[in-house]
């Protein structure tokens, strides 16, 4: 049975990605020595260091978001279709600003389950910034991290997220979500609402908000600082939201 | 003591707890353990059951981190695991949480 990991990477005219998707994928090989298939089109690609494969697409262009006050770019409308693009029978899917410092997703991807993620996460700078339960009727669960085995019963949870997302204005009213844009994490939840999926992955997933800075991140660690206070985190997973990181540092 | 020193301590104690906080949330998220396909977090509960468990049973079932039953047919494995995922775990944040003592 093959085990890998799918990460989407498309660089936008004021994000590139593809940096953020490079380091991701020279820890997965550190930590987790598993092949990486990039999803990204023509233009990312050729930026795109250490992956095993790709699947070359042409991106849905038409979803933007505010980061930093700005409105931006955001080209997350693919991630329904992770089922049909892995080659993998345990896929791990990460946000390509999701690193890896640990093992720890080698273990959860060789369990019974078919299909886990987070539903916690917590805030590194202690701020407790991720806390969302007022802003829908459903609790959110985060899409940074998906583990999933090709079956039929996943299929089905994957054709229900591309249901929603299609959708995506009526899901929006039908749960009272204030997320207007098209959002995966509550996509995700929706489906695993609606066919009754409660397993997940047992522990937070630690998160650097957009505006904590990062001032130094290598192999083993990340020195991050906020509102003037710096801290640092050795062989932990962290997923981290500024998109500014100073890889060469 | 001026209003400065105290900022800057009221500053320092509070980076410290926030530190003392990811540590231990790291070594909270560090206890998962995979065992027979189940996932269990290698804590105080899971260790007190197993221990009383295998007391009074040669295997047993227990719930795992999401209330899924798995059949423990060789508990004295299952808790040795438990324990060394659980020592290993608490043994890291307890030089995290000296260093942090020493900067108080």
């Amino acid at each position: 049975m093959s085990t890998g990991i799918l990460i989407y990477c498309f660089d936008t005219d004021k994000i590139p990605y593809h940096p953020t998707t490079n380091f991701c994928i020279s820890q997965i090989k550190r930590y987790l020595n598993l092949p990486v298939t990039v999803i990204t089109n023509k233009n990312t690609q050729k930026n795109i260091q250490g992956a095993d494969s790709f699947v070359i697409i042409d991106n849905q262009l038409n979803n933007r978001r505010t980061y930093k006050g700005e409105t931006v770019d955001w080209y997350n409308l693919e991630r329904a279709c992770a089922y049909d693009y892995s080659p993998y029978d345990v896929t791990i899917l990460l946000d390509s600003d999701y690193f890896v410092y640990s093992q720890q997703l080698k273990q959860l991807a060789d369990t019974s389950y078919d299909f886990l993620l987070h539903n916690k996460v917590y805030d590194l700078t202690g701020r407790n910034s991720f806390n969302y339960r007022t802003r829908s009727l459903i609790p959110l669960v985060w899409a940074t991290v998906v583990i999933f085995k090709k079956n039929d019963r996943v299929k089905s949870i994957f054709s229900l997220i591309k249901h929603i997302q299609n959708n995506y204005q009526h899901y929006c009213t039908l749960y009272r979500i204030d997320f207007r844009n098209f959002r995966n994490d509550y996509a995700f939840a929706i489906a695993m609402n609606q066919l009754n999926v409660n397993n997940f992955i047992p522990v937070k997933m630690a998160m650097l908000p957009t505006d904590t800075d990062v001032v130094k991140i290598d192999s083993d660690s990340v020195v991050f600082k906020y509102q003037n206070k710096k801290s640092s985190i050795t062989k932990q997973d962290v997923h981290v939201l500024n998109k500014e990181i100073p890889f060469n540092v | 003591m001026d209003l400065s020193e105290l900022k800057q301590q009221s500053d320092a104690s509070f980076d410290i707890a926030t530190a003392k906080k990811n540590a231990l949330e790291k070594a909270f998220s560090q206890q998962i353990l995979v065992y027979n396909q189940s996932i269990f977090l290698a804590n105080a509960e899971t260790i007190n059951l197993v221990a009383t468990l295998k007391q009074t049973h040669k295997t047993f079932v227990v719930l795992d981190s999401n209330d899924n039953p798995c059949v423990i047919a060789e508990p004295e494995e299952f808790l040795t695991k438990l324990i060394e995922k659980n020592q290993e775990v608490l043994n890291q944040y307890h030089h995290l949480y000296e260093t942090f003592r020493k900067k108080i």
